[in-house]
C-alpha cells in the first residue's frame, strides 16, 4: 500500500532517521488495530495511533461519559457528558486524521466478539478496567496469532505488557490468579496519558518494524516515587 | 545475606514501609523473603496473591504460584502488585 503526497506531507516529521522509513509508514497505513477501552489510557493510545497514521482503528467502549471521567479521558469533553462515549470518541479521532478509518463499537466485546475482532486486526491494545476483560482480549489475541499490548494504571503508577503468541507467555500464564475487580480505583490523568502513549509507541514499532519492541517484558512506572522497572516475562513453558 | 527489595504496582503506596534491603540467613529461600516482607507490611496492605515476583528482573511467578528457589546475596527482588485500571 503506497502513500499519497498528502499523506507523506502529514507524516513528514515521523519519516526519517531514528523514526520510520517510508515503507514502514506504509505498513502503518495497511494496519488495523483494536483499542478497548478508550478511556484514560486507550483514549490517548487511540489518538496517537490515529495521528501516526494507522490505517484502521477499531475502538470499543460502552456507557456514557460522566464528570469524573474528564480527569483523564482525553477523547471526551464537557460537551459529551451524559452521552454515549464510543461514537463521539470515534468522531473526534476522525477529526484528527482524514486519511484513516475509525470504527466504533458502543460496548465491550464478549468472548465471541473479541475473537472475531482479533481476526480482523493486526494487534490489540488492551486498556479495560477489569482483569476479566484483559484476559479475554489476551486469549483472543493469542487465538488469532497477533500481539497483545496490555496497559493498566492505578493511582500514579502504570504498567505496560507486550506479549506475542509463540514468543512469550500468555496473559493467563502471567496471572494464574486474577486480582479482583476494583471499580473506583484512584488515578491521575497524567499517568493514564503517559501509559497510553507508550502503548501506542509499542504498537507503532511492532506494526511498522521500527525499533525494538518491549515484547516479552513488563514496564512498570511508579510515578509517585519516580522510578521504573522492566521485568523479563520469559518464554512459553 | 542481603536482598534488595522493590515493591511497586498497586502496592506502591506501601513501599515506604519496606527498607531497600532485607537481611536473611544464608541459604534462605524466596518464601523466607516473602514471609519477612509480609511481617514488615501493614496488616491492611498485605501482598496480594496475584502479586508478580521477579528475581534479578526475571519473572519467576506470583505470590500465589512460584518455585521456592534459594536466594543469593545481593539479589534483587521485585514485587509488582497488579494494576487493572483502564
Amino acid at each position: 500500500m503506497s502513500l499519497t503526497p498528502e499523506e507523506l506531507e502529514r507524516y513528514d516529521r515521523q519519516i526519517g532517521n531514528g523514526v520510520l522509513t517510508e515503507p514502514q509508514q506504509a505498513k502503518l497505513k495497511s494496519s488495523t488495530v483494536l483499542v478497548t477501552r478508550v478511556g484514560g489510557m486507550g483514549g490517548p493510545a487511540a489518538q496517537m495511533l490515529a495521528m501516526a497514521g494507522v490505517g484502521k482503528i477499531i475502538i470499543a467502549h460502552g456507557g456514557e461519559m460522566i464528570s469524573p471521567d474528564l480527569n483523564r479521558q482525553v477523547l471526551g469533553s464537557e460537551a459529551v457528558l451524559g452521552q454515549p462515549r464510543a461514537e463521539h470518541f470515534a468522531e473526534y479521532l476522525r477529526t484528527m486524521n482524514r486519511f484513516i478509518e475509525v470504527e466504533a463499537m458502543a460496548h465491550e466485546p464478549d468472548d465471541d466478539e473479541a475473537d472475531e475482532l482479533a481476526r480482523r486486526c493486526d494487534l490489540i491494545v488492551s486498556c479495560p478496567p477489569t482483569f476479566e476483560e484483559r484476559l479475554r482480549l489476551g486469549r483472543a489475541a493469542f487465538a488469532a496469532g497477533i500481539p497483545l499490548i496490555d496497559a493498566a494504571q492505578w493511582g500514579m503508577t502504570g504498567t505496560l505488557i507486550v506479549l506475542k503468541p509463540g514468543e512469550t507467555i500468555s496473559l493467563d500464564q502471567l496471572y494464574p490468579q486474577a486480582p479482583p475487580f476494583e471499580e473506583f480505583f484512584p488515578v491521575v490523568g497524567a499517568i493514564s496519558c503517559a501509559t497510553g502513549a507508550l502503548a501506542a509507541l509499542e504498537a507503532i514499532k511492532i506494526l511498522s518494524g521500527a525499533g525494538t519492541p518491549l515484547i516479552g517484558k513488563m514496564l512498570v512506572y511508579d510515578g509517585f516515587h519516580a522510578r521504573s522497572n522492566i521485568l523479563d516475562l520469559g518464554t512459553p513453558p | 545475606m542481603k536482598i534488595r527489595v522493590t515493591l511497586t504496582g498497586r502496592s506502591y503506596h506501601a513501599a515506604s514501609q519496606l527498607p531497600p534491603e532485607i537481611e536473611l540467613a544464608d541459604g534462605a529461600k524466596l518464601s523466607d523473603a516473602l514471609n519477612h516482607i509480609g511481617e514488615l507490611l501493614p496488616d491492611d496492605a498485605p501482598l496480594p496473591a496475584s502479586c508478580l515476583i521477579a528475581l534479578g528482573g526475571q519473572h519467576v511467578g506470583s505470590v500465589f504460584s512460584h518455585e521456592d528457589v534459594e536466594l543469593s546475596d545481593g539479589q534483587e527482588l521485585t514485587l509488582v502488585a497488579p494494576v487493572a485500571g483502564g
